[in-house]
């Protein structure tokens, strides 16, 4: 059972993907969701278990909500920055926030995708896919720049 | 001498005397004349006499007046060169007196007269003189033909000096008589003019006064505003004329580019003088309208003056006097006193306009000295040449100290401020742009609207700090909750999106979870959407309090008993009533506050404990107040509980939830009832919120 439409070919075989956000039910439908492309899911609900999982297990790509209590996705993304096991993490933002400015800010924090809530769960798998493809190619900077022009999906 | 001859000498002295008497009486030229004319021909034992003068410029003789001749033989002799070969002038041009015994006589010197009436015998013309000066002569015809002896010469000639003195006397006092007439006139004028500021009013007026004395009509017209002719006034005695003239300006309005009057003496700014009005030019105005001919054929229009009235080079408008069916034709005379009074009026006019205009001025001053927006006039060169208090007051620069200085120099910000104004021409639509800039240290917002007038711009400012402050917490505010929105939407979404796959295996207790999660983050929408809704209705003011007496151990009570449906098993609801005092409020805000109030102390007690609610009295106010033994809030943070948005979300709190608005609400709806909300909190030991409220009077 699969949801992917990518060139086989190009997809690496599997993938460690983790998601992180406060709301049982975004985190629900995220899992699942993704549980079907055949990657390898975690999941954290708070910033402090992200980062602890990031530095075990350095997934290969994280999709981060931003708007959490304590240490939000701001914080996080700049802790994983500023350390060296988890600098290279790429960061797909996940958000209530639509702002201009928050996707600059997104931006400079190094993600490569920046997602508006409510999303479409059904998109989100080829979403994640197709990022994950581009980042094998080496596109991530290509990936960088487009945040601030990404229609909300 | 014979006793007939002493006898005629004595009569002829007498009548003499009769003649001086007369002549002494006499006061005015025609008095004067009817004298010489009557009693004077009758001493002479004349038939007919007749009184000729040197006209001004001394070319020609005008007969003044004539007795006993008949119309046939004056007729066209109302006027004569001096040059003329007939008796009259021959007499003035040598001061000779001539006299002419017989008709023949007269034929043989003036072959002329030869065909003219034989009744007339004997003529004597006498030179009219005074201090050797000859003005005049006069004629005396007689019925006979007579030898003028040494005696009867004589008499003829002292007869003539008496006319001559008391002629020129009475003339020199009719010259006087309207000299006088024209400074009282002028005088009477120039009181009208300065008597109000009226002007249209007081140049009727001076119209008015004109008529009859200095003219059968007088017209005044003034230039508008966009060049073209106004008539201002016409007089004349009758009214029923004034009337007519004015249809008749209606339906012949002035062409503005005609070659003579009005428009004339308004385009040249010079008079126009017609002592005898010229025929063709009467035909040539009038063309071929029959209708007009007859109006101007019954006007009778002999003489005109039209003078501009003109005050700093500046032609204002004119006057005209027109002599018709009464007036005497105009002189030199006439024209200087119309100049006169012409230049009277247009300073008159000319001073009412600066008046009012410095009056507008001044209005003007005092209005941009009250308006509340700054206004500011700047010269091509950047110099300020106004500055108005409340320009003063945005930019902090003092108006003495910007006038006549570079606005740049006073206002160091100003380039800043202006720059991005598009300037517009009057009457443009002068879009204001909202500018932040630091003056004295505070940032401000001003809009700024430009109109450049060519001689510069004029600047409106206000300042705008207020509105803008107010206008981004309004943004923000829909920013923030629309956030806040979209994250309970993100969940319902997202959950009702993977219920409906069916490429993603899901157990029934998967989906009764899903649909639970779904019910819950509904509920907190919907909470969130009232939450958002009160609250702007509070910033709106829009919110209506119904204060009214209530029982308050009933309201404490009922939240008490519904909170004790959902609280969790570790959490104990305690309520305690120390003599209810009566207050005045809206039950269901106080009751919104409570529940408020007890949902978060059960909310921030993770770990379980005491939620107490007490009701008190103290100091003429009643308190509720909410404790718990939760998790406290951080000293830096208990004011910030109350501003919208703001949440106090402790890890062992997430996914709890709220709109962030419910404190900021609960302390807003207390405030409206006159009273206050408050916490006290140590981290780790509790918190305790307190509502007071006066008690009721």
């Amino acid at each position: 059972m699969t949801s992917r439409t990518t060139d086989a070919a190009l997809t690496p075989p599997a993938a460690t993907i983790l998601v992180v956000d406060d709301s049982p039910v975004n985190l629900q439908v995220l899992v699942r969701t993704l549980h079907g492309t055949g990657h390898r899911i975690l999941a954290a609900r708070d910033g402090r278990t992200a980062l602890d999982i990031m530095k075990r297990a350095r997934p290969d790509l994280v999709l981060l909500d931003v708007m959490m209590p304590e240490l939000d996705g701001w914080t996080v993304a700049r802790e994983l920055a500023a350390d060296e096991r988890t600098r290279d993490i790429p960061i797909v933002f996940l958000t209530a926030r639509a702002d201009p400015a928050d996707r600059r800010l997104g931006q400079q924090l190094g993600g490569v995708g920046y997602v508006v809530k409510p999303f479409d769960p059904v998109t989100i798998g080829d979403f994640v896919e197709g990022v994950l493809v581009r980042i094998e190619r080496g596109e991530r900077d290509e990936l960088k720049r487009g945040i601030s022009s990404e229609p909300d999906r | 001498m014979t006793t007939a001859e002493s006898s005629e000498a004595a009569d002829r002295a007498r009548r003499l005397q009769r003649v001086a008497e007369l002549l002494a009486e006499a006061v005015t030229p025609q008095e004067v004349l009817d004298a010489i004319l009557t009693e004077g021909v009758r001493a002479a034992e004349a038939r007919a006499g007749a009184i000729g003068v040197l006209t001004q410029d001394g070319a020609n003789v005008e007969l003044l007046a004539q007795r006993g001749y008949d119309a046939s033989a004056v007729t066209g002799w109302s006027s004569f060169p001096l040059e003329a070969k007939v008796p009259m002038s021959d007499v003035i041009r040598t001061g000779e007196p001539l006299f002419l015994t017989s008709v023949q006589e007269r034929n043989k010197r003036y072959p002329m007269f030869s065909d003219r009436g034989q009744q007339n015998h004997a003529l004597v013309v006498v030179p009219l003189a005074v201090e050797g000066r000859v003005f005049g002569a006069m004629s005396l015809s007689f019925d006979r033909e007579i030898e003028f002896e040494p005696e009867r010469r004589e008499m003829k000639l002292t007869l003539a000096r008496q006319a001559a003195q008391a002629l020129a006397r009475s003339r020199l006092y009719a010259a006087e008589q309207t000299l006088r007439e024209r400074m009282t006139f002028l005088a009477e004028a120039s009181e009208l003019l300065a008597s109000s500021l009226d002007y249209n009013h007081t140049l009727k007026q001076v119209a008015q006064l004109s008529v009859p004395g200095l003219a059968d009509w007088c017209a005044i017209d003034m230039v508008g505003p966009n060049g073209e002719i106004e008539r201002l006034g016409v007089a004349h005695e009758d009214p029923a004329k004034v009337r007519w003239a004015y249809e008749l300006q209606d339906r012949y309005p002035p062409d503005p580019d005609a070659p003579t009057g009005v428009p004339q003496v308004l385009r040249t700014g010079k008079p126009e003088f017609f002592p005898e009005l010229p025929q063709e030019l009467l035909d040539e105005a009038i063309g071929d309208d029959e209708e007009l001919r007859r109006i101007i054929d019954e006007l009778g229009l002999k003489s005109t003056i039209c003078v501009p009235l003109v005050a700093r080079n500046r032609t204002l408008g004119a006057l005209t006097l027109i002599a018709a069916e009464t007036h005497p034709p105009y002189t030199e005379a006439d024209l200087a006193l119309a100049v006169e009074l012409a230049r009277r009026a247009a300073v008159a006019v000319d001073n009412a306009r600066l008046y009012r205009e410095a009056e507008r001025g001044a209005d003007a001053a005092r209005a941009l000295a009250y308006v509340a927006d700054g206004v500011a006039l700047i010269d091509t060169s950047g110099s300020v040449l106004h500055w108005n208090p409340a320009a003063a007051s945005i930019t902090g620069v003092a108006e003495e100290e910007a006038l006549g200085r570079q606005v740049s120099e006073v206002v160091p910000a100003w380039d800043a401020l202006t720059s991005h104004v598009p300037l517009v021409p009057p009457g443009g639509d002068a879009r204001p742009v909202t500018v932040p800039i630091v003056l004295e240290g505070r940032e401000r917002w001003v809009s700024v609207s430009g109109v450049d007038f060519g001689d510069g711009t004029v600047y409106a400012l206000q300042d705008v700090t207020e509105e803008h402050a107010l206008e981004k917490t309004r943004s923000d505010f829909v920013a923030t909750a629309s956030h806040e929105l979209r994250t309970p939407l993100a969940a319902v979404y997202g959950a009702v999106r993977t219920l409906r796959r069916d490429d993603v295996e899901l157990t029934d207790a998967d989906r009764a979870q899903f649909l639970e999660m779904i019910e819950s983050e509904a509920t907190r929408l919907a909470k969130i959407v009232d939450q958002i809704l009160l609250a702007g209705q509070l910033d709106a003011d829009a919110v209506e309090f119904e204060l009214v007496e209530c029982d308050l151990e009933e309201v404490a009570a009922g939240v008490i008993d519904s909170a004790a449906l959902h609280v969790p098993e570790s959490i104990s609801l305690d309520l305690s009533v120390d003599g209810a005092a009566p207050i005045r409020c809206d039950e269901n805000k106080l009751r919104q506050v409570l529940v408020n109030l007890v949902d978060n102390a059960v909310k921030y007690s993770p770990e379980g404990g005491r939620v107490e609610l007490r009701v008190r009295s103290e100091n003429g106010s009643c308190l509720i107040e909410v404790a718990d033994e939760g998790l406290g809030i951080p000293e830096d943070e208990r004011e910030r509980i109350f501003e919208k948005f703001y949440r106090l979300d402790p890890q062992q709190t997430q996914g709890v939830g709220g709109s962030g608005l419910g404190l900021y609400i609960c302390r807003e709806l207390v405030e409206r009832m006159n009273g206050r909300l408050r916490v006290e909190s140590e981290p780790g030991k509790g918190s305790r919120f307190t509502v007071e409220l006066p008690l009721r009077r």
